[in-house]
């Protein structure tokens, strides 16, 4: 475990009706990029949406920078820091970029004590939270829909950024893109790992993140089988850890 | 390794001006406004008497009542939503007001039992609406059945209170209010004020925005941290407020309230939203649109008279402008989307009317 522990979770478990989806898992997540890797109904997206808020666990306890915090919904999510990209994106096709980057913190001015849409402010610091991250969009104006699905995540992503999150969850943030937006965006997720973020990936891709993460977690049935630095394991270890021929617990 | 200096920036700072032209609006709305102007020149070709200020006079003030609708319907409709209730609510909060009306004034011009009567036409609107609001948000029901109910039930309260007879027996000042003016028609100035309000809400206020953000995806709103069932409650509770001021405004105009006052102004209502640019699949609209999709229809049913149409034309007329916006919208949507042939469009093709919750 390189760096300090920034989110923490101890015994997170999640059942629905008789399928154990969450047994008792525990993780340390320090900056840098975790990969959560594991086959299909590993529980993988049910521990991303318990830490982001969207489902509620029947038990746990979550430490953010060692304080005990509690995540009942995805407002106190973000409010603690936490910012997720869901698959699904969640953003409002027929509004433009800034608009979906501050939907529900929209910045606004008084007049007259009249609390009215600061649209230019918006408009300015989302080009400017888009330029230093360098993403490519034509302009902030341009309503969402009519962005490819690269892009999209990168508005998602932005948002996340401009808010100074400071844990990011992303499940299976590529999975609809193709070769040369996967690359693009894996290279900002580079670029906030490189600034100190803590970011959680969820992924199919085990050679991308042997190449990317700091630390890859591996989870079967509801559990976590493995953690293991990608420089001290191969892809065939990997493998092994997620159909469970290998049930060996490494750090 | 990643450089990041290889990346090329290309969201730039100086696009944050001219937020007019900036709209996706502005094109289209431009479009429909010309053609109202063509549609004004025409009659005026045709029937010398169209372009003079009797004649536009009383094309604006024959829009004024169902464009009060029109502006409720465009929030509903712009949240993924429809609201078939406000005919009803029109002729109920007319009602309620004017039996209120009738039996408290004595003599006099009745200045406060008129202006009583208006809180009580605003009152009994916003809370019908609210109610509205409320089943479709709390229980998750399609706003389509929710509203074809309430629409009996407003229907039936108006008829009950009055055994199904109109009403007259109002202060003189109603009257004044309903027919006189200051410059132009007090009807013409509520109406503008109302104008005001609705677009300033929704182009300009959090209000506003997440009626846009929930037409266009629920999540996104949820996730926002909206609260949904509050926001669907003063949505439709302004809906129903805006129909109530019609109501009140229709006794005023036409000295009378009746039960049926307002049947006929649903689906007109509707057809200045769509014509206007305000799609049926949520997200998009402009109150400004609504203006301009009313007028047309105005325009249309007065321009048919004034030429020696039969007045079944108009009728006619406005069915083809509605398909005709319709059509267009539709269009545009699939050149996007085989454009594009990208996943984002995927929640465009929802069904209509789907918002539950
Ligand atoms: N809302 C739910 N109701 C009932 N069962 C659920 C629910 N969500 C998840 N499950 C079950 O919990 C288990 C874990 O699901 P989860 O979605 O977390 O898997 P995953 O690791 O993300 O899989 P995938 O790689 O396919 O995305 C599965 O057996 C799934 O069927
Ligand atoms: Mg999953």
């Amino acid at each position: 475990m390189e760096g300090n522990a920034i989110f923490q979770v101890e015994n997170v478990t999640k059942s629905y009706g008789g399928i154990h989806a969450l047994n008792h898992v525990s993780a340390i997540f320090g900056e840098g990029l975790t990969a959560i890797i594991g086959d299909n109904g590993a529980g993988k997206s049910t521990f991303m949406k318990i830490l982001s808020g969207v489902t509620k666990p029947d038990d746990g306890k979550f430490f953010l920078k060692g304080q005990p915090v509690h995540i009942t919904s995805p407002v106190e999510a973000r409010r603690l820091g936490i910012e997720s990209l869901y698959q699904d994106l969640a953003l409002a096709d027929t509004l433009n970029v800034y608009a979906n980057m501050f939907l529900g913190r929209e910045l606004v001015r008084r007049i007259a004590g009249v609390p009215l849409l600061d649209e230019r402010r918006m408009a300015r610091l989302a080009a400017e939270t888009l330029e230093q991250v360098r993403i490519n969009i034509p302009s902030v104006h341009t309503m969402v829909r009519n962005l490819s699905g690269g892009q999209r995540q990168a508005v998602a992503l932005a948002r996340a950024i401009h808010f100074n999150a400071s844990v990011l969850l992303l499940d299976e943030p590529t999975a609809a893109l193709g070769p040369k937006e996967t690359d693009s965006f894996n290279r900002i997720i580079m670029g906030l790992v490189q600034g100190g973020k803590t970011v959680i990936m969820v992924t199919h891709n085990i050679p991308q993140m042997m190449d990317m993460a700091n630390r890859v977690i591996i989870m079967r049935a509801g559990n976590i089988v493995a953690e293991v630095r990608p420089q001290d394991v191969t892809q065939e270890d990997v493998m092994a850890f997620m159909v469970g021929s290998r049930t060996l617990i490494t750090d | 390794m990643v450089r990041l200096k290889d990346l090329r920036p290309t969201a730039t700072l100086a696009e944050s001006k001219f937020s007019l032209l900036q709209s996706p609006y502005f094109i289209s709305n431009i479009r429909i406004l010309g053609i109202l102007v063509l549609l004004v020149i025409g009659f005026g070709v045709l029937a010398p008497g169209f372009i003079s200020v009797a004649s536009l006079q009383s094309i604006l003030v024959s829009t004024a009542l169902f464009l009060l609708l029109a502006l409720g319907e465009t929030f509903v409709i712009i949240s993924g939503g429809i609201d078939l209730s406000i005919g009803s609510m029109l002729a109920m909060s007319g009602m309620v007001s004017g039996v209120f009306m009738s039996r408290y004034y004595n003599n006099g011009s009745g200045t406060t039992i008129a202006l009583l009567g208006l809180i009580i036409a605003l009152v009994v609107g916003l809370i019908g609406g609210m109610l509205n609001g409320v089943v479709i948000a709390k229980l998750r029901l399609n706003p389509l059945i929710v509203t074809l109910g309430t629409m009996g039930i407003f229907e039936g309260i108006a008829e009950l209170i009055s055994n199904g007879l109109p009403i007259s027996n109002f202060p003189p000042f109603l009257f004044v209010l309903g027919n006189g003016g200051w410059g132009i028609p007090w009807l013409l100035w509520f109406t503008i004020a109302a104008v005001l309000f609705y677009g300033l809400l929704l182009a300009k206020t959090r209000f506003g925005r997440y009626i846009y953000a929930y037409g266009a995806s629920k999540d996104a709103v949820v996730r926002a941290g909206v609260n949904t069932t509050i926001h669907a409650t003063w949505l439709y509770g302004l809906a129903g407020l805006a129909a109530g001021l019609a109501g009140y405004l229709s006794a005023a105009h036409f000295e009378t309230a009746s039960p049926v006052a307002g049947s006929q102004y649903l689906l007109i209502a509707v057809a200045a939203a769509v014509i206007g640019g305000t799609t049926l699949q949520g997200g998009e609209g402009t109150i400004w649109g609504t203006v301009i999709g009313a007028l047309i229809i105005s325009v249309l049913q007065n321009g048919f008279v004034m030429i020696g149409l039969a007045s079944f034309w108009q009728l006619v007329a406005v069915g083809v402008m509605v398909i005709v916006a319709v059509f267009f919208n539709e269009l545009q949507r699939r050149t996007r989307i085989a454009s594009a042939g990208r996943t984002a469009d995927y929640k465009a093709q929802r069904k209509p009317f789907g918002r539950a919750g």
